[in-house]
């Protein structure tokens, strides 16, 4: 009785599941192996690809020229996140501390941002930054004089491009770990002769780590694929391996190459969400997924 | 060579409307906001008045290009209705192109390289200018080019002709050629466009070699010589890039056609450079589909635009330069400087080149950008 009740739920289960898988079979399993399968083929003269098969689109991975985006990407990608953990990790840790009703507040002010486009906002920057911007506006306004800013279209503007857009990442996943943390072990750790940063380290960081660690897979990933903030803010000067993939989709015109390049990219990140998981033995990000 | 138009319209209201912002510098709009969103957004059209059996011309091209007045001029006067159907870059229009296998679309205006490439994969048309009346206003020296050699494919709608603009305020020096963008007084004050053809183009003028070369050595010269510009290089960008010379970021920039005016007609004290070394130009040409659904609505279509009338109005309305001699008489003095090209500059076009040197040509430009940091 129970048995047959069972299979003709599942059945329907099936039927109610059955579109969702169709979908991600289609547009995301199926988009991923053409592009692998695209990375593999030789580039026709002239425009398209030709079926033949080839090495030639990894290989050319190997140039300096190439490998040298990857290194600047993953340099640009260490840079933010370490500064995004400055910031983000005591902004969580803070919030999560505050009355509910300052909670409400703070996630608001975290929420309003997102419902504007990223590139929107970035232009934002653009505005602040620029040679004779708000920024030096202000200055001026207030009777300072300071020379025309010479920081859009430098290494810094993109960082601090870089920063802005993720810092909220590593804020939310820091507060949701901190928010579940049991405060009566901080207590404890202090009455048994902890001092404050003792028990920070020993008991408060530790339970947080989940947390931190994947508000920095958060933000690491991410900024190794946010190519178009170094355009933007960063004159186009800063070569990443997003803006190398662009240059080759359009009048570069190697798609294979282009699709090589997505490849690596998304191993090396595949690859580090891996070691997140062996490190945290976790197979959830904390607070966000 | 010729990047997306109505880019100086856009952002010529943009400024006007932003500098009444308290001051608070200059806003930009930018191409990239659609690069996000390379999709051709069709009008809509024809379906929802399926009753009427109303003609339709599928005109495919970037935004901007044609102003209002020429489309619905070209409504009344012939009763077909136009379908503005819109593409960000030339690679995305071959692409979808090629997806319709030369069907789709009616009338189609890009660049010149991609037209080749469009010619040679056969999805282009032969053009039958006895059905243009006004075929002979085209000015010869646009015809006969590379993409199309014996003008049997395309109409040329404009051409672009980058050159150097720079604030005679903030350089201390007379700019002549492209040289002097290597002048170490302009320590990274310089805006260049984001096209590696053409930048490394210029560099090889200023070598004294041909843009078009084919010898990767030369090619490999040309990136050494491009790195010494790296220190001078303050931005590297397609759109608006007129900006950076309008607010103060850059005091000189190598722009294209539209950017330049769109400059100038922001602040004309700028200095308008035509290089010593030669030009380098390129062209927007319409040509039809092989299989376009209604090819004679194209051509009613290419033949009202050849009019000198409504080619000078779609001149100065993109702002290249005139490629309709009939038209460009029409344009006015103040103008005309910026919309008609000189006369006896040594001109080349940027061509397609083999894979080698296209591989060349790729790595050179990526190691300049990085370089440039």
């Amino acid at each position: 009785m129970l048995g047959t009740q069972q299979k003709k739920h599942g059945g329907k289960l099936w039927l109610a599941v059955a579109p969702l898988y169709i979908f991600t079979l289609l547009f995301v399993a199926g988009p991923l192996i053409y592009m692998v399968i695209l990375s593999f083929q030789t580039r026709a003269e002239g425009f398209g690809v030709i079926n033949e098969f080839t090495l030639d689109n990894y290989k050319k991975i190997l140039d300096p020229v190439y490998l040298g985006t990857f290194v600047q990407s993953l340099k640009l990608a260490v840079i933010s996140t370490v500064i995004i953990t400055i910031i983000g990790y005591p902004f969580g840790y803070f919030m999560a501390k505050c009355s509910p009703k300052w909670k409400r507040r703070l996630m608001m002010l975290l929420m309003i941002p997102f419902w504007t486009s990223a590139l929107i906002r970035l232009y934002g920057w653009m505005i602040l930054l620029q040679a004779k911007g708000a920024i030096y506006q202000t200055f001026h306004f207030f009777g300072i004089d300071i020379a025309p800013l010479k920081i859009l279209y430098s290494y810094p503007a993109v960082v601090i491009g870089m920063v802005y857009a993720l810092v909220p990442f590593m804020i939310l996943a820091v507060y949701s770990s901190a928010e579940k943390m049991d405060w009566s072990l901080v207590e404890a750790a202090r009455d048994l002769g902890a001092s404050p940063a003792k028990a920070f380290v020993t008991v408060t960081l530790k339970l947080t780590m989940p947390g931190l660690l994947s508000g920095v897979i958060l933000t690491f990933v991410p900024s190794m694929g946010l190519f178009f903030i170094a355009d933007i803010l960063g004159g186009n000067k800063i070569v990443l391996v997003g803006n190398l993939i662009q240059d080759q989709l359009t009048r570069g015109a190697d798609w294979p190459f282009a699709a090589a390049l997505a490849v690596v990219l998304m191993v090396m990140t595949s690859f580090l969400i891996f070691l997140y998981r062996r490190v945290t033995h976790t197979t959830e990000l904390e607070g966000i997924l | 060579m010729i990047k997306k138009i109505g880019v100086g319209l856009l952002t010529a209201t943009v400024l006007a409307a932003s500098s009444v912002l308290a001051g608070c510098g200059n806003i930009t709009t930018d191409g990239t906001v659609s690069n996000e969103n390379a999709e051709e957004t069709k009008e809509a059209s024809g379906d929802e008045g399926s009753g009427t059996n109303e003609e339709e011309l599928v005109l495919f091209t970037w935004d901007l290009m044609f102003p209002d007045e020429i489309i619905d001029g070209f409504e009344e006067k012939t009763g077909i209705k136009v379908v503005y159907s819109k593409f960000d870059t030339d690679e995305a229009m071959l692409q979808k192109l090629s997806t319709a296998d030369g069907g789709d679309y009616d009338l189609i205006f890009a660049d010149d390289y991609i037209i080749e490439s469009a010619i040679k994969e056969g999805l282009v048309q032969k053009l039958d200018s006895s059905k243009l009346e006004n075929y002979g206003n085209i000015d010869s020296r646009y015809q006969g080019q590379f993409y199309d050699p014996e003008d049997e494919y395309t109409v040329p709608f404009g051409a672009g002709i980058p050159l150097i603009v720079y604030d005679p305020e903030l350089v201390d020096f007379e700019i002549k050629g492209y040289a002097d963008l290597w002048n170490e007084n302009l320590t990274d004050s310089v805006a260049l466009v984001a096209n590696g053809r053409v930048i490394t183009g210029i560099t090889l003028l200023s070598m004294g070699e041909s843009m078009n070369t084919e010898d990767v050595a030369t090619i490999e010269a040309a990136g050494e010589k491009l790195q010494e510009l790296a220190p001078n290089v303050r931005l590297i960008q397609d759109d608006n890039t007129q900006n950076a010379l309008l607010n103060g970021e850059a005091s000189v920039a190598f722009l294209y056609t539209s950017q330049v005016y769109a400059a100038l007609q922001e602040n004309p004290d700028l200095k308008v450079v035509v290089p010593e070394e030669g030009l380098g130009f390129g062209v927007i040409a319409g040509f039809i589909p092989s299989k376009a659904p209604n090819s004679e609505a194209a051509y009613q279509f290419l033949d009202y635009i050849l009019e000198a009338e409504n080619s000078a109005a779609c001149t100065q309305y993109v702002g290249y330069y005139s490629t309709n001699t009939a038209g460009a008489e029409l344009i006015p003095e103040e103008s005309a400087q910026l919309l008609v090209a000189p006369e006896g500059k040594s001109m080349e076009m940027v061509e397609n080149v083999s894979q080698e040197a296209n591989d060349a040509y790729n790595k050179v430009w990526t190691e300049f950008k990085a370089a440039c940091d």
